[in-house]
């Protein structure tokens, strides 16, 4: 038996959605934490120390937003069982549950249950000031009484009540009260009653702010109070306004769509020169490698395997960055949950949810953050169903494959491409719709989940976005990102580079004289690469590509397309012997495609009914291996991903296969 | 009569939630208990879901789990 080390004090932040937690969290810990898994769990959590200047020696950690202590979902569940104990942090010493002030009755739901359960709670009233903008002010003192458990307004913006909030959790630390925590089950009717006691509660605690006469008039008004309260606390008048607006019945729609616009076209426009320096960056580096070791096997698999590898995880930051930041932006303010509501029923339909939206638009930068975005769908079903159509969204890998596919049916014709690029995306999202709603109408078959499908949420109040808050969520998305999708993707890149190096990997070139050393070198490539494993393989699914209209030399590419699409333009190159500088590759690949002819025949393989057929291939295909590992882990098992694995190929090569040979029975080769 | 019942800027007071329907809990958690008044303050395309008033906050809720909170105008 392992002797436990004696603990700090664990700390936590327990609070609603949008209850101000976060920010918090971020003015007590100065904004440095480490993110942690739940252990066994999908939900990240940060974790801290208190800066210095606060003097408390502990562990603060932050937990994800929830409504009850009674959970709805997996992940709601873990957090539940993880306040009570932490398996890595032990017992909680204190709780500061963080409420709203203007969402009071609701929010005291949680905090009510978290004192029942026998916590040493710290209660943190935020957003005082959207209270008071309706003249309202809730009597800390006398809340503290009925809730037996201090109350202290905070101000996690400009630090009002912080130091307060600093001396109680030492006070209660220095009392080593043991906690006696039980896991109580709620009913409804506890549910119920819990609320009786707040609406009791709420009549003593919540007071008009401009009342300020003699105490008589002061007493009369209290009166007046205890009827009226419910329909004096109405919902912010400020936000209803610009809900008039922006949740209008048909506005609404098209500001959401026109808002959703902006943001995919900035996924594209603004990430696309930054990812061309990773891209041209990772590329110096590995040519530093191979330039300064001539040929050495294990200098190619530096340059080739591993910074290849990492430089197509990191190519995709950029896309992830500026996709989490806008979202984090419109999450903050509050216009996301109006989108969400927004999207619903047409969403309903296909057996989804409102929630399901951001995880798809997720999907057009890269499906591994997407997958994960899609934890916050509370109904499982809806989730799996979300994850299960993920693929389908043009990821931004496949773009360098459209975009060479495209240049060689229509060379210069720009918007003609153009055009048929958006049709490409529209036809991806338009098969999702269809998978979706056929996987909905057998769910008992494929997702074996019938959880009720519901959609209530909190539409929070509209505030000015606070940055750090933005900056932390792009930063925990851009790091899971790199954490989860990043060893796969090398890994894989390191197995694929040496199916393709070995076991030719020192081949003779002949004649070579007139050449220049950086032919030669490539021309070595192009040799070893026909002599490896990875053609032989191909050569051994050629039987499955022929169908197709095409051969090894094409089935080898798609093979390494698993470690990343877009590793399917440079594995051409190799194959096809391309022996051009870096700069015009897609030119002389396209020009090598053309003379490309299917085994010893004078058939040329690359026509437009190929090339067609290799697009549909490209938009079913579940070519990533990172994208498989996710939806394991997310989904909690293999079968949802080999059912995609099964049911995307099987659509690719099909679809493929009736879009070449219905052209060529067409006429059109 | 039911929220779902209601149209844009009506207000109701909720008489009693039916806790037959499976998203009756999660409504409850939500505060749609009885006593509380609400009113619609908007629809989505499609009248669906609602926006609610309800403990001076906005809760969008779909028409069908709506349907569990019956009310008196």
């Amino acid at each position: 038996m392992s002797i436990k080390k004696p603990q700090e004090p664990l700390i936590i932040l327990v609070g609603p959605p949008n209850s101000g937690k976060t920010t918090l969290f971020n003015f007590l810990s100065g904004k440095k934490y480490k993110t942690v898994n739940y252990p066994g769990a999908t939900i990240e959590y940060s974790i801290t120390k208190f800066l210095n200047h606060f003097d408390i020696t502990g562990n603060l950690m932050d937990s994800p937003g929830i409504v009850s202590m009674v959970p709805n979902s997996p992940d709601e569940k873990v957090t539940v069982e993880n306040l009570i104990e932490h398996p890595e942090y032990g017992k909680p010493s204190v709780l500061v549950v963080t409420i709203d002030a203007s969402q009071f009755s609701r929010h005291l739901l949680l905090a009510k249950q978290i004192i029942n359960c026998g916590f040493n709670v710290i209660v943190a009233l935020t957003m005082n000031d959207i209270l008071e903008d309706k003249n309202l002010t809730i009597n800390t003192d006398t809340l503290s009484d009925k809730l037996k458990c201090k109350v202290i307004k905070v101000d996690p913006r400009t630090g009002t009540g912080i130091l307060e909030l600093i001396s109680e959790i030492k006070y209660t630390l220095k009392q080593e009260r043991g906690s006696n925590i039980n896991h109580i089950a709620f009913e409804e009717a506890d549910i119920i009653s819990i609320y009786k006691d707040i609406e009791e509660i709420e009549n003593t605690v919540l007071h008009h702010t401009n009342v300020k006469k003699s105490d008589l008039e002061n007493a009369n008004m209290g009166l007046f109070i205890k009827g009226e309260t419910k329909s004096l606390n109405r919902p912010d008048n400020l936000t209803m306004k610009i809900d008039s607006i922006l949740l209008h019945k048909y506005w609404g729609i098209f500001i959401f769509a026109s808002v959703m616009g902006v943001l995919f076209a900035s996924i594209f426009w603004i990430a696309s020169p930054l990812m061309e320096l990773v891209d041209s960056g990772f590329r110096y580096l590995s040519d530093l490698i191979v330039s300064g070791h001539n040929h050495h096997w294990f200098s190619d698999l530096l340059s080739s395997g591993i910074i290849g590898g990492a430089g197509a995880v990191m190519v995709f930051l950029p896309q992830i960055l500026i996709l989490f930041f806008i979202l984090g932006l419109l999450e903050d303010s509050g216009y996301l949950a109006r989108g969400a509501m927004l999207i619903d029923k047409p969403l309903s339909k296909l057996g989804l949810n409102g929630r399901s939206f951001v995880p798809m638009l997720s999907g057009f930068a890269c499906a591994i953050p997407a997958i994960m975005a899609a934890r916050t769908i509370t109904n499982k079903k809806e989730r799996i169903l979300t994850i299960f159509i993920i693929p389908l969204m043009s990821c931004s890998a496949r773009l360098p494959v459209y975009g060479l596919l495209l240049t060689f049916l229509l060379p210069g014709k720009f918007l003609i491409s153009g055009i048929i690029l958006s049709l490409i995306y529209l036809f991806g999202i338009l098969t999702s719709f269809v998978v979706s709603s056929v996987i909905n109408k057998y769910q008992k078959t494929f997702i074996k989940v019938e959880d009720n499908s519901s959609f209530i949420m909190e539409l929070p109040v509209y505030r000015i976005p606070k940055i750090g808050n933005v900056f932390k969520n792009t930063y925990d998305n851009a790091y899971q990102y790199i954490r989860k999708a990043g060893p796969t993707i090398l890994i894989f890149s390191v197995i694929l580079w040496a199916l393709t190096y070995f076991p030719n990997n020192n081949p003779e070139i002949k004649n070579s004289d007139k050449m220049t050393t950086e032919q030669i070198t490539k021309l070595i490539d192009a040799e070893r690469i026909s002599g490896s494993y990875a053609s032989e393989l191909g050569k051994f699914i050629e039987p499955v590509m022929k169908p197709l209209g095409l051969d090894w030399r094409v089935g080898v590419s798609l093979i390494a397309t698993f470690a990343a699409r877009e590793i399917f333009v440079s594995s051409m190159a190799l194959i096809f012997k391309i022996t051009d500088t870096d700069d015009n590759l897609n030119e002389s690949l396209i020009s090598a495609m053309r003379q490309a002819r299917i085994g010893e025949s004078n058939k040329p393989m690359f026509t437009t009914s190929t090339i067609a057929g290799l697009i549909i291939f490209f938009v079913f295909a579940l070519q990533c291996i990172s994208t498989i590992a996710i939806t394991k882990k997310e989904t909690g098992g293999w079968r949802i991903p080999i059912l995609q694995l099964f049911i995307y190929s099987g659509l690719a090569y099909f679809f493929a296969f009736v879009v070449v040979n219905g052209l060529q029975f067409l006429g059109v080769n | 009569m039911t929220i779902a019942d209601l149209d844009s800027g009506q207000r109701a007071t909720i008489k009693r939630i039916d806790l037959s329907h499976p998203s009756s809990f999660r409504v409850i958690e939500y505060g749609f208990t009885p006593g509380q008044e609400i009113e619609i303050i908007n629809k989505s395309i499609f009248n669906d879901p609602l926006a609610v008033s309800l403990r001076g906050a906005l809760i969008a809720i779909r028409r069908n789990d709506a349907r569990c909170i019956e009310v008196m105008l």
